[in-house]
């Protein structure tokens, strides 16, 4: 999740009454951000995707100066009707085809203001934005550009000198050379064009989405914005563009608008004007389980900074165009939660008659893992996930209909294992150094291709044990498992011979139990021990407690 | 009269039979010499026993004793050779033939001749040596015995002591040391008290025999030194992470749920699609979600359902609700991927059963796809509760998570904001582990309509959720979250199961 970074001098300077650092730190939780770190100097904190408007201290100050009662009800922010357009070249409809802009005049910029917009920008560009997919933002020096601006696309032989750069790059070269090149080139590579942003002297803003030209670096001495948000999807340029243009408002700077023209016709941005939502009073109080009257509604929404406006009995929220994550009538069942305060809220035992049930295949699962202490077994649990050595070669076990996950970052972990035995070797060859005789059991899920299941894939429970010592035998494992079967399922079971390359021949059988095939049993062969790098016999049994349970149910 | 210790019963016993020195007294009642001293010491304050001590002269063997018990007297080596030499032999090729210094040779032809072993006799000017007489002399048995054992001076016959003045006037052959020796006897009371003893015998263990035929009467449990290390055992176990399940599942039975399975492997629909997850939401990329081949092509759910969610993503549908404003992709729905959370189970069954009233739970395995670091596992469990009903609130869910905390020891919560996508409005629980501090729990919250109005369910739906591992590593104040599934057996078999 972002995190921002809160120096206390600058929000003291902008929050509009009396605060503790104290208070602070109390309080800011209560806005829905979470505490990472604070010190004399600064806190840190992390806020949730859904408020991109979070993205700048002037975000999050908007919102504690409501909490606290310092403002209330919705920001206005007034747009100037500006001159500036930006044409739309056609051929951008495949690639990127939307793109809205605004013009900040006025703005006071420092070190510190710059990396406040840059570190926005970034936030926007991995939230909103899907790491610049969706949507990415270009912020320019206005003074050294000559409108109209023309969004178009070019060869990727044209050349300019992007951001940081001394000399002209190709835009190719770019995509090849340059850090965010190599990291976003892939968004617009497979296209024969790429996008690019040009004054009318065909000075390059930028190369969208991946940099901007040097020539529209900010500075300290910067006094005019152009912004300009590239995306494809609308929704998503027009929400980046409120949050923008409402952090630079109150960053001081005076919004002009953009005229958008594509071939004959013409969009304004940005619309800052606030979202109606009817108040659903009776949803409210409902979830929250309170009784607020009209007027306390107002009040919580007010402090949440949104407005209210009454209107035929109903009333009407005014919702600030940045509050993106306002999309239904229970979002300001929240807002009033938040107005009127999250700690307030006590809680409340609900009365229920429903009476608790443990599910009735894990009690008889639970029967078995029971019976396997009482003989003295430690329980393991391994991961569902294996490597290929693991599940397969060392065991020498053919690896067929494997079921692999496809982007594993480990191949450790890479095949979702349809035997636990394995996973018990690898738990015996870690611990060579313990005390003998070892004793193990793991109870788990494991996965079979199975074309009849819904998925295409059976998830059925597994039972497996290990036993390893000098003398570990065919006949110790067998004895554990009748004994398991007669006391957790009341089942006798027989040991029917077969081969396996995992084990012994002359040493493996086949489990059955009512005529069904229900699992394995032998001696470890002495390649597999190897394999596993073990220095003591191993004798091991592995059933299908799912199967059992159908057994058991069936018999009763 | 004061009760005899166990260590004086036991030496009055053994001088029952008579008196004797103290260290044939110790080993006669089976007692270390220091324990004895002990023993006589009390009981002589008792007066119990006399103590008799006598300076008696002891008889040490000497170096050239010893080379006398090992080769032979020189005067026997003498023997030996006349012996070889047929019985008779000159006196210089006898002296060849018994090399060492001439001195030597004479002191043995000396002591020979004195004792009447050999005679000599001159013929033609030589001097001729003759056997005489060839049995053990007192002198040899003498001093085998002194070899052999402790003996004392005064235990010796006339006889023997003639022959010990012989062997001490030979240089370095045994000397004679005082030593005092401490001999112990009953006396009357000592007798009387012994007499009266009634015989104990001291066993280490009851026997079967011992118990049936009631003998065990006559027999006393030699005391085990009860502070003594024992040897280390082990029991079958469960893992604790099972065993903290277990506990967790009964909080959740006690509190009136009923628990509810389902399978790993969703198509993406559930785990994401019907939870209201955007398709381009981040989670459900491939760096973090786990994806699985389809081996078949799969129906995820009824086309109506299908419809019905896929509008909700589109345009909000007739939830009430904007919708997110995108392109939704069926086949993105079909993916395959191993569950990020059980809700995606939870929400299947709220579209099976369509409930108006209902409480349930899971705890079971979910997937993230990390790379396993000390903060980070792939798989990990997830501890879920759901809870329908008409009147049900914010703050009711807040009511049962406080007392879901208070079964499992927890009994300090607070609640905080935050955001899900499916729950609004959503909560954080911050609970306090007792040695370790505040930690984020469950999140929680209800069901957006979004959610639950496509599945058909009217009815609010209290939602909360959270890892499991992360309180077990509280509780057991482990660093890395991978110790919990390293399997180590020394830790397995040592970790104390009250979490």
């Amino acid at each position: 999740m972002p995190v921002i970074t809160l120096y206390y001098d600058k929000l003291k300077s902008l929050i509009k009454g009396e605060l503790s650092e104290k208070d602070l730190l109390d309080k800011i939780p209560y806005i829905g951000v979470t505490l990472e770190e604070a010190t004399d100097e600064y806190v840190k904190i992390e806020y949730n995707p859904n408020r991109p408007d979070f993205s700048t201290i002037y975000g999050i100050v908007r919102s504690l100066n409501g909490i606290l009662g310092f403002e209330k009800g919705a920001p206005n922010y007034v747009i100037k009707s500006g001159e500036v357009e930006i044409i739309v070249d056609e051929s951008t409809q495949i690639i990127r085809p939307f793109i809205v802009g605004l013009v900040a005049r006025g703005i006071n910029l420092n070190d510190e203001s710059i990396q406040e917009i840059i570190s926005m920008q970034e936030d926007l560009h991995e939230g909103i934005g899907r790491r610049r997919r969706k949507m990415s933002i270009g912020i320019h020096n206005f003074d050294v550009l000559k409108p109209p601006i023309r969004y178009t696309t070019v060869s990727p032989e044209f050349k300019f000198i992007p951001l940081g750069e001394e000399n002209e790059m190709s835009m190719k070269e770019i995509l090849e050379k340059t850090e965010v090149g190599r990291e976003y080139g892939y968004i617009v590579s497979s296209f024969d064009k790429y996008p690019l942003i040009i004054d009318s002297l065909n000075h390059v803003l930028s190369f969208p989405p991946i940099i901007n030209g040097e020539l529209t670096r900010l500075t300290p001495e910067t006094k005019n914005l152009f912004v300009e948000i590239t995306a494809t999807n609308l929704k998503a340029d027009e929400d980046a563009l409120s949050i923008i243009a409402s952090a630079l408002s109150d960053m001081g700077a005076k919004i002009e608008s953009v005229k958008i023209r594509i071939g004959n016709s013409i969009k304004i941005t940005p619309d800052m004007s606030h979202q109606q939502i009817e108040v659903n009073r009776k949803l409210a109080n409902d979830l929250l389980g309170l009784r607020l009257d009209d007027k306390e509604i107002i009040e919580c929404l007010e402090r949440s900074r949104i407005s209210v406006l009454s209107k035929d009995g109903k009333l009407i929220a005014l919702i600030p165009r940045y509050r993106v994550d306002i999309l239904h009538q229970v979002d300001l069942v929240e807002e009033i939660a938040y107005g009127y305060g999250f700690d307030k809220l006590t809680p409340t035992l609900p009365s229920s008659k429903k009476t608790g049930k443990y599910n009735e295949n894990l009690l008889l699962i639970r029967s078995a893992r029971d019976v396997m202490i009482g003989l003295g077994f430690i329980e393991v649990m391994n991961y569902h996930l294996i490597s290929q050595k693991a599940l397969y070669d060392f065991t020498r076990r053919k690896a067929k209909k494997m079921i692999k996950v496809e982007n594993p970052k480990s191949i450790e972990y890479e095949f979702l294992r349809d035997n636990i035995f394995p996973s018990l070797l690898i738990v015996l060859s870690k611990n060579l150094h313990e005390e003998y005789p070892q004793k193990i059991f793991e109870i788990s899920k494991v996965f079979y291709s199975d074309l009849r299941a819904p998925n295409g894939i059976r998830e059925d429970y597994h039972l497996a044990t290990a036993v390893s010592h000098s003398t570990a035998n065919y006949t110790e494992v067998k004895s554990i498992l009748s004994s398991l079967f007669l006391q957790a399922f009341n089942l006798s079971v027989d040991t029917i011979p077969t081969y396996h390359p995992s084990f012994s021949s002359g040493r493996v059988a086949k489990i059955v139990s009512m005529k069904q095939n229900i699992g394995m049993i032998g001696e470890i062969h002495p390649l597999v021990l190897e394999n596993f790098r073990l220095r003591n016999p191993v004798s091991v049994f592995e059933i299908n407690l799912s199967r059992v349970i159908d057994i058991v149910k069936q018999n009763y | 009269m004061k009760p005899l210790h166990g260590l004086e019963r036991k030496l009055l016993l053994s001088l029952k039979d008579g008196g004797g020195l103290l260290e044939d007294i110790a080993s006669r009642a089976n007692m270390n010499i220091d324990q004895a001293r002990r023993a006589v010491e009390w009981l002589k304050s008792k007066g119990m026993i006399n103590i008799d001590e006598k300076v008696h002269n002891k008889i040490e063997i000497l170096e050239e004793g010893k080379k006398a018990v090992e080769k032979g007297l020189p005067e026997r080596r003498l023997l030996e050779i006349l012996k070889r030499l047929n019985g008779e032999a000159k006196l210089d090729e006898l002296s060849k033939a018994f090399g060492s210094t001439s001195q030597e040779f004479s002191a043995a032809l000396g002591h020979a001749k004195s004792k009447g072993l050999i005679s000599t006799l001159s013929i033609e000017g030589k001097v001729i040596v003759r056997l005489k007489y060839d049995q053990e002399l007192i002198e040899e048995s003498l001093l085998r015995k002194i070899n052999e054992k402790v003996l004392f001076f005064e235990e010796l016959s006339e006889e023997e002591k003639k022959a010990l003045n012989g062997l001490m006037k030979r240089p370095n052959y045994l000397t004679i040391k005082p030593f005092k020796i401490i001999n112990i006897s009953l006396t009357e009371l000592g007798k009387k008290t012994a007499e009266a003893i009634k015989e104990v015998k001291e066993i280490d263990f009851l026997t079967s025999d011992l118990i049936i035929s009631g003998k065990w009467r006559e027999h006393k449990l030699r005391p085990l030194d009860l502070e003594a290390k024992t040897p280390t055992i082990y029991p079958g176990k469960k893992h604790p992470v099972q065993h903290f399940i277990d506990e967790v599942r009964e909080a959740f039975v006690a509190l009136g749920f009923e628990e509810i399975l389902g399978p790993i492997i969703q198509p993406a629909f559930w785990n994401f699609d019907a939870l209201f997850v955007p398709q381009d939401h981040p989670a459900r990329e491939m760096q973090d979600t786990f994806y699985v081949s389809k081996l078949k092509e799969i129906k995820i759910a009824n086309s109506n359902l299908i419809e019905k969610v896929s509008r909700t993503h589109i345009n909000g549908w007739n939830t009430g609700s904007k919708g997110w404003g995108y392109n939704w992709v069926l086949d993105e729905a079909k993916k395959l991927v191993l569950r990020t959370h059980t809700t995606a189970v939870t929400v299947k069954y709220l579209a099976d059963h369509k409930v108006s009233e209902a409480k349930v739970f899971s705890v079971d395995k979910v997937f993230r796809n990390e790379k396993l670091d000390p903060k980070h596992l792939a798989e990990l469990h997830q501890i879920e509760g759901i809870m329908v009903g008409k009147k049900v609130n914010l703050r009711d869910l807040m009511g049962i998570l406080s007392e879901f905390y208070k079964i499992l020891g927890l009994r300090k919560v607070k609640f905080w904001p935050t955001y899900f996508p499916y729950t609004e409005p959503s909560l954080q629980s911050i609970v306090y582990v007792e040695g370790f501090g505040w930690m984020e729990l469950c999140g929680m919250g209800i069901f957006r309509p979004e959610v639950t109005l496509p599945l058909g369910v009217k009815n609010p739906v209290l939602a909360w959720g959270g890892g499991l591992e992360r309180i077990i590593m509280a509780k057991l104040k482990l660093d890395d979250i991978r110790e919990l599934y390293e399997n180590n057996l020394g830790w397995l078999r040592k970790v104390p199961l009250c979490l």
